[in-house]
């Protein structure tokens, strides 16, 4: 269902089985060859929904490296937790994990920017390179961007990791601390926004 | 797949999967890298987590308690030591009877206490002495002179050693009430007085008494039989004194319920009439120098020869 057949977390997640715990381990022993390699097993997914939570190439740079920073800095605990050939090594899910604090990140900075601009999320292009080459996509493109970024921050997450990253309700519901049931309802809500911001764009000839 | 799920293919789904994400830039992995290098060593934890989640706030609850407890402990512990919960009538347990009351066994007989009423060593012997029959020779006389001699030396000895308790309380009490003291030279001074005015009145008695027993001896080489009422001096009771004072002597040995009982019973002009006397034998117990025990002249009880 996803627009470019990427890689989804669903199908990162397979990648565990103990192969995390052994990269958390070389990770905790400060091995820069293992944050190179959990940077080109996880940046791609985290740097998709950091862009698409916030509609800035630059800011989602930002959000994935600090994760991967995060990594860096919490992998002995990781690693302590989940010692290698243990059970808990098996149940160790990288990819999760840094979801989670990917998408923690992004709604931290999208309140951080409601606040300083009072309350609007900012919709005009972006003066950056890659945002320029964003913007010269087309038409389309922007509209999408515009229908994301005019939900709120939780209902943004649920679209996001739902539709375009394909994860399950309770994956969903997981990466965003949140109950089934009350993530089943952010999600019914966003949508519904989402269909009467594309059924207004689309009477206003936006689309 | 739901009712309210955004069908593939629909418009807004062609709208949103118009949404390409672009590459990294260039480098990205390698600043990653270099900040990584740079980062500073992460804080450390500044309280230890828990195992079990909410077995730290137990912990901290439980110490928190813990701490309570002692606190609680050492105020009420100082507390009983200064004597303020006396002050409020609280009864504070004797170490004693705590231990007992935890192991359920019998405390031990206490120990003497620290106030006590001074031991009437061989109070047996210091008992009214009672006379039965006449008395007509001299050898019974002196025999009855000789065992009243006895009981008044023995109360003579228990009076000093009340007199000198109540002398040392009166002395710890002013201590413990912050009151000046007075020094051993003034007690000795006070105790000296006190021994002079017993010696004076130990005269003036022997005096009497003496007086006393050399009629009585007389009498009796006379050749007349000296009864207890001879003894006992003029000083005759009337019947109703007498009888107020038999019946204050069996009041005496009853138990305080069998006391209240009996006080009851007895018509109310005798009972007024003893409630009187108590009055004024309580106002003489709370004169300055009481005498402990009356005196035991010759006069006093009715004589009993051993014949």
């Amino acid at each position: 269902m996803n627009f470019s057949g990427e890689p989804s977390t669903t199908a990162m997640s397979g990648m565990a089985n103990g192969a995390d715990a052994s990269l958390a381990a070389r990770l905790a022993a400060r091995d820069p060859v293992a944050l190179r390699e959990a940077i080109a097993s996880h940046a791609t997914a985290l740097h998709r929904v950091a862009y698409r939570m916030t509609g800035d190439a630059h800011e989602a740079e930002d959000i994935v490296q600090e994760a991967m920073l995060r990594l860096w800095d919490h992998a002995p605990n990781i690693a302590a937790r989940h010692p290698v050939g243990s059970q808990a090594a098996g149940a160790l899910r990288l990819g999760g994990w840094l979801q989670r604090v990917v998408t923690n990140l992004a709604i931290d900075r999208l309140r951080r920017a409601r606040r300083l601009s009072d309350g609007e999320v900012p919709d005009s292009e972006d003066d950056a390179p890659l945002a320029d080459a964003l913007i010269e996509a087309g038409e389309r493109d922007r509209s999408a961007r515009a229908l994301i970024a005019a939900l709120p921050e939780r209902q943004r997450a649920a679209i996001v990791l739902t539709y375009y990253e394909e994860l399950s309700n309770a994956a969903a519901a997981e990466t965003l601390d949140m109950n089934i049931k009350a993530f089943e309802s952010l999600l019914l809500r966003a949508r519904t926004a989402l269909r009467h911001a594309y059924a207004a764009r689309a009477e206003g000839g936006a689309l | 797949m739901s009712v309210d799920d955004i069908i593939p293919g629909s418009p807004l789904a062609r709208a949103l999967d118009d949404y390409p994400v672009p590459g990294f830039s260039a480098g990205f992995a390698d600043r990653v890298l270099t900040a990584a290098e740079n980062r500073a060593a992460p804080l450390p934890e500044l309280r230890r987590k828990s195992v079990g989640g909410g077995g730290g706030r137990g912990w901290r609850m439980g110490r928190r308690i813990m701490i309570g407890a002692a606190c609680f402990g050492a105020l009420a512990t100082a507390a009983a030591a200064t004597g303020v919960l006396e002050r409020f009538d609280i009864a504070v347990p004797s170490p004693e009877k705590v231990w007992a009351s935890l192991t359920g066994k019998e405390t031990p007989v206490a120990a003497a206490p620290i106030i006590s009423k001074p031991a009437e060593p061989a109070s047996a012997a210091f008992a009214p002495v009672v006379i039965e029959g006449p008395i007509d020779t001299p050898e019974e006389l002196s025999e009855a002179f000789r065992r009243i001699d006895e009981v008044r030396e023995g109360r003579n000895a228990v009076r000093r050693q009340v007199i000198d308790q109540r002398i040392d309380r009166a002395i710890e009490r002013r201590r413990a009430a912050g009151l000046p003291v007075p020094t051993a030279e003034e007690e000795a001074a006070l105790r000296q007085r006190i021994d002079e005015a017993q010696a004076l009145r130990q005269q003036r008695a022997d005096e009497r008494i003496k007086a006393r027993r050399e009629e009585l001896s007389r009498k009796v080489e006379n050749g007349e039989a000296l009864t207890s009422n001879d003894i006992a001096g003029s000083r005759q009771l009337d019947p109703t004194t007498a009888a107020r004072r038999e019946r204050l002597r069996e009041l005496r040995q009853m138990t305080p319920q069998e006391r209240r009982e009996a006080f009851q019973a007895l018509p109310p002009e005798q009972r007024r009439a003893l409630a009187e006397e108590f009055r004024v034998r309580r106002g003489a117990a709370g004169a300055p120098a009481p005498d402990p025990a009356p005196e035991p002249t010759p006069d006093e009880p009715p004589a009993q020869p051993q014949s």
